[in-house]
Formats: structure tokens, sequence, C-alpha cells
């Protein structure tokens, strides 16, 4: 069934800081003194599954069990072919690359090295048979993500989408050092999933020109959670009881943006 | 070209019903058996083998040395810092060759798929080149920035990385993008490189070929893998004045949500995938004239598939061609998907479907047409084109022919 416009229904947030937006600092940058980079931490998912599963797989299935808990929803809820899923990083696949490069992992680790596969262990774990995006990038590329996840809902493509990022920087720290000039410190670990569904207003999309500086808000409160900045920026929204939203951010010299609906009230799905 | 509003925001998802047709306008590539579209489609008609002992770096520990190694790239590419850009860069040499790329720059998009991005920089930025330069050139969407600056274009720039779905997926964002007048060009396609990362995953998981590559033949072995770039010009039909390959008339796609490397044992994900372009093209199963198939050569994924189509394409399954090129070019990953699409619209182009290189004999499991032994002369005007890749990626494309 298509639908006029989308709303963001739910929204999980959990990074270096602690969980939710409760947890974000007034200044990230005096939060972290001085540190480069705010470690999240493996989150304590049990089970033979999860043996294997690297750390960004399980930070993607914790932000879909915290967006779940923030809208009150059942696993159930989001089961099946009618929910999309949108997967967004700039940098979680490095970790997994670098364990590879490095010699230190064995054979089975390797399909970890793909990032299609964190989506995918999320994917297993709510029984997600939808539509996929998987796209690599930082706050721009999560902007593309929630214009094609309005799209899908839209032309009735799926009834429901989660768009999830994840971002962790602590193996690749020195890298990221390298390229500092790039990514404002600090460094702040993030995994976030918003779900999307059926909604009256129709998003609209800036894919070249917003200003570049939507994103300081969530740069100031938060760090540098790169692909992650516009989903936080969406679960302020929602914590702030906000209508709508704008949201986006620049990445490597182009600066995009789009306007959501926001739901006040837990998802009813 | 005619360029459109020249609009910088869209509303999203506004289009007519049925989907605004896009034009598949031109395509350029590099490939292993080709350094430019009309070699490589000759050495597909010619049933070509591109797959050779690996030269480029050291496969002294691994058990399988062979691939689809680019042996020289076209001199346009040589001075380019990353494989992965070089290969791109050649293959938008190619396309530049053979249509017009002038619309407004904020109005040209590139989307690109790839399973492994800029991972053969992030060696060399861990071990060989301490520079900054070195170490963003390992971001896996590096090759898709280097690429919209050799462009000049400056709309949306995408990296898709659903594995070996991505070339898949691109074309399908790219359609997107044009339906819903956020750009007036798409350059989008996809790319990978041959390298040890991923010839030692693959070796490691005892997933490649002991001998040549087989899809569907009864002593199939496995995939060997190789490396290619493969673009296609899109835009919106009305917009397109002279001459175009085609059209991509739906995409879809669907997860597993079983197995992170394995394909389902069903093919669940692949039946929703095909069934989701065919109702997004607003194409009935009975118009499809052609299967281009993922095809990789193991066990698993041709038998799979082959049980996929024949529930797709019921009766007509065996009256309906099935090929696959990864016997010619090796498993190109992320580039599979776009070199697939492109062999479909030359197909229809010229009146000729490649043959299934290394396909010989006959297996109880995979018991469809595969364009066995030489290339065949059909007209396919309605196409299907499948793709999957690991975390239970499953892409299908629904391609015509110019008419």
């Amino acid at each position: 069934m298509t639908s006029p416009g989308i709303q963001v229904e739910a929204v999980g947030l959990l990074t270096g800081w602690g969980a939710g937006v409760a947890a974000l600092p007034a200044s990230a940058h005096d939060a972290a003194a001085g540190r480069a980079s705010i470690l999240l931490p493996r989150p304590p998912l049990d089970g033979e599954r999860f043996r294997r599963a690297t750390r960004e797989c399980l930070l993607g299935v914790a932000a879909v069990e915290a967006m779940l808990a923030d809208g009150g929803l059942s696993r159930e809820s989001i089961r099946g072919t009618g929910t999309a899923l949108i997967f967004v990083t700039a940098a979680a696949y490095g970790a997994s690359n670098v364990e590879w490069l490095a010699g230190r992992a064995g054979t089975l680790h390797f399909p970890y090295t793909a990032p299609s596969v964190l989506p995918g262990e999320v994917a297993i774990e709510f029984g997600l048979t939808g539509p996929y995006v998987i796209l690599i990038g930082g706050p721009t590329a999560t902007v593309d993500g929630l214009w094609q996840a309005g799209r899908l809902i839209m032309n009735g493509q799926c009834e429901r989408a989660l768009v999830l990022a994840v971002e962790t920087f602590e193996e690749c720290e020195a890298l990221w050092r390298r390229a500092r000039w790039t990514v404002p410190g600090p460094l702040v670990e993030s995994t976030t999933c918003v779900l999307l569904g059926p909604g009256d207003v129709r998003p609209v999309f800036h894919p070249v020109s917003a200003d570049a500086a939507l994103g300081d808000e969530v740069q100031t409160r938060a760090g540098c959670t790169l692909a992650c900045a516009p989903l936080v920026a969406l679960a302020l929204a929602r914590a702030a009881d906000r209508d709508t939203a704008l949201v986006g951010g620049a990445w490597r010299g182009r600066a995009a943006a789009i306007e959501l609906a926001v739901a006040g009230q837990p998802a009813r799905l | 070209m005619r360029p459109s509003s020249g609009s910088t925001s869209s509303t999203c998802g506004a289009q007519p019903l049925p989907p605004e047709p896009v034009a598949i306008v031109a395509a350029g590539v590099v490939t292993p058996i080709g350094l430019d579209l009309d070699a490589f489609w000759s050495g597909l008609l010619a049933g070509a083998d591109g797959l050779s002992v690996i030269e480029r770096f050291a496969t002294d520990d691994l058990k399988i040395r062979r691939g689809g190694e680019i042996k020289k790239l076209p001199a346009v590419a040589q001075a380019v810092r990353s494989r992965a850009a070089a290969l791109l860069v050649a293959a938008a040499t190619d396309l530049a060759a053979r249509a017009s790329l002038e619309a407004e720059p904020a109005r040209i998009a590139v989307i690109v798929g790839t399973a492994l991005g800029g991972v053969e920089e992030l060696d060399h930025a861990l071990t060989l080149d301490p520079t900054p330069r070195r170490a963003l050139d390992g971001l896996y969407d590096s090759p898709a920035q280097a690429l919209a600056t050799w462009l000049g274009a400056c709309g949306p720039v995408l990296t898709v990385s659903s594995a070996c779905a991505s070339g898949a997926t691109s074309l399908g964002l790219g359609a997107d993008l044009l339906r819903d007048d956020v750009v007036d060009l798409v350059v989008a396609g996809g790319y990978d490189v041959l390298c040890r990362f991923v010839m030692r995953g693959f070796d490691a998981l005892r997933s490649l070929a002991r001998e040549r590559v087989r899809p569907f033949d009864r002593r199939r072995t496995g995939l060997l893998l190789g490396e290619a770039a493969g673009l296609v010009l899109l835009a919106r039909e009305r917009d397109v004045r002279g001459p175009r390959l085609g059209r991509l008339l739906g995409h879809g796609s669907a997860s597993d949500a079983s197995h992170i490397a394995a394909p389902d044992a069903h093919g669940r994900g692949l039946e929703s995938a095909i069934r989701a372009a065919l109702a997004a093209g607003g194409v009935s199963v009975d118009d499809l004239e052609f299967v281009s198939a993922h095809g990789t050569g193991t066990v698993l994924n041709d038998r799979i598939e082959t049980a996929v189509l024949k529930r797709v394409l019921g009766a007509r399954a065996g009256a309906v061609p099935v090929n696959s090129i990864k016997g010619a070019i090796g498993h190109t990953m992320g580039a599979a998907a776009t070199l697939e699409a492109i062999m479909c619209l030359l197909a229809a182009r010229d009146g000729w479907v490649p043959p299934t290189v290394g396909y010989e004999e006959a297996d109880a499991d995979c018991d469809l047409d595969y364009v066995p032994g030489a290339c065949r002369a059909l007209r396919p005007r309605r196409m299907l084109s499948t793709s999957l890749g690991f975390g239970g990626c499953n892409a299908a494309l629904v391609l015509e022919g110019a008419v």
C-alpha cells in the first residue's frame, strides 16, 4: 500500500557517552577531556550465534533493541518482508578489515570484513526479509538512506523501514588521527536506529544544497559520529517533542539534508 | 540530453504509476577480457577465457593462484594512485567516449557499488605509506569520490556495498534519483580490484575453483575472482535524444536473514528480489526472454539459483535461456551485476547471447538452458539479471533492450 508521506516512529541511540539523548553531554569536546575517541563497548549479547560476530554487528543489534524499547514495540512487529533495512556507515568495517589484514583473524572472520554482514546479522536476528540498501559514507550517506527509506515506504515496497547507522573508531584510531582535518574530534563511537513508518508528511530531500552547519548541534553535544549524526539529530528532535526535523550534514565536500515528520507518540504497528 | 528544472531539492517518491522509464544511454567497461566495451563484448561472444595466473601480488601461500586479472590498465588510468579508482577512471573514459555527460554538475550523480572499496589502499596505509592521503584512500567511498572528481560531477555521490550484489543496487538507486527528479544524469555501476585481501579470504574459505570455473556444470568446484569496472549512463527516457542501449524497468532487493556467508537454502530472498523487480517494472514473468544469472560456479549457488528460476519462470523455465559470464571473466564482485546488465543490453542490441564459458556437462540439479558451447542468435527484449552477496543480499534487475 502506498503512503502520502512518512514519519519517524521510534529511535534507538547508544553512544560512547551512554544510552539515549539524556546521556549526551552539553559539550562533547569538554567531556572528552583530551581523549581522541570515546569507546562504545561490545554489547553483552549472549548465545552461540553471536560467538564469532564482531563488536560492530552486536552494536547494530543493540541499536535495534533500543529502538524497539523506545517505541514500545515487539520484535514480532518488525519481522518479515514488510520491513526494509537501510544500513549506513563511514567506518564500521575498518576494525574487521584491519584484523584480517594483520593476519590476526581466522578463516571464519573473513566474511565479517564485508560491510554487508553487519546488516546481515541484524536481519538474521530480527527476521528482516524485506528490501535493503547498504551505503558507505558520512552524514550525507545517511541522508541518502533516509530518502531511499521514505521512497520505499511511499511506493508501497515496504510497510516500514529501519535506518541503521553504526560507527566504530578504536581499532583504526591511528589512521583517523592521520586524517584528523576531515573529522573534528572527539570521535564518538555510536549506533543508532530509526524506525520510519507511513505518515501524512512527504519528506523534502535536499541532495546538495543544504546548510553544511546543520549537524553542528550534534557535533557539539555528541562529538563526531559520522553516519550516525543525522539519526542522533532525529533522536534529539523526538526527545524535544518536535513535529518535524531538518537533519543533515557534510562529508567530503558535499552537504545534504532531509526534512522529516517526527511522531510524538509511541509507534503502533 | 535535455536538463530539467535544475532544482536542488525534491520531494521523495513523487513518481507517476507506472514508474517513469529510465534509459540506459551508454556503457563503459574495463575487464580481464577487454579494456573497453567493444573488446569486452567481442570477447564474451567468442567465449574468451580471461582467467590467468595472478602476477600483480604474491600468491605463493595460496592454494589457488588464478583469477581474472587485468594485466595492463589503459594509459589514462595508469597514473591514478589507487587501483580501484583507476578501474573506475578507465571505465568512465570508455563511457565518456560513447555518450555526452553534459548537465549542470550539481545535477549529475555518481553511484557505484563495491564489495571491497579502497581496501587495498587500507593495506598500503597500514604497511607502506604513512601519509594522510593514503589513509583516506582506504575508506570504501574513496574510489567513488575520485570518480566524481574526475567526471566533474557535483551531485550526490553514493557508494553501495551490498557485497557482490552492489552493482545491481547502484543502478536501481540511480533510477530512483532520476524518477524523483533529484538529478538529470547518473553515472552508475560497480567495480572491484583483485587483491591479496580478498584472494586470501576466498582461498581460506575453499570457495575457489581448483581448475576452471564451470557455472551450472556437473563438475563445478567453485568460483574464481576477477577485477573489473562497469559504468552506465542513466537518464530519464524523456530527456534522451539519440541512441540508447535500453531501459532499466525495475529493481528489487531482499534480505535472506538466514546466513552471513551462504545463500538461503531455498533461495527465498532471491525469489523475493526477482518478484519485487518484476512488480516495480510492471513486467510479467511471461515477458522475460533471457536471464543473466549470478552463476558463480559454486555447488550451492548454482543449484539454488536454478531452483528459484524454475519457480519464478514456471512452465517456461526450460525455454528461457540462462547464462553466466563468470566462466569468462571470473567473479568481479562489485562490478559483476553491472557488467551482466550491460551484457544483457548488448545481447538485445546485436541479437547474440554469449555462452556460459566452462559449462559442458549437465547436472541433475541444474537443468535449464545455459547457452552451452557458443553464442546463440537470439534478440531478447525483456531480460532479468540476478545477484547475490555476503550478508544475505539478493538483488534483481529487469531490463529492456532498445526498441
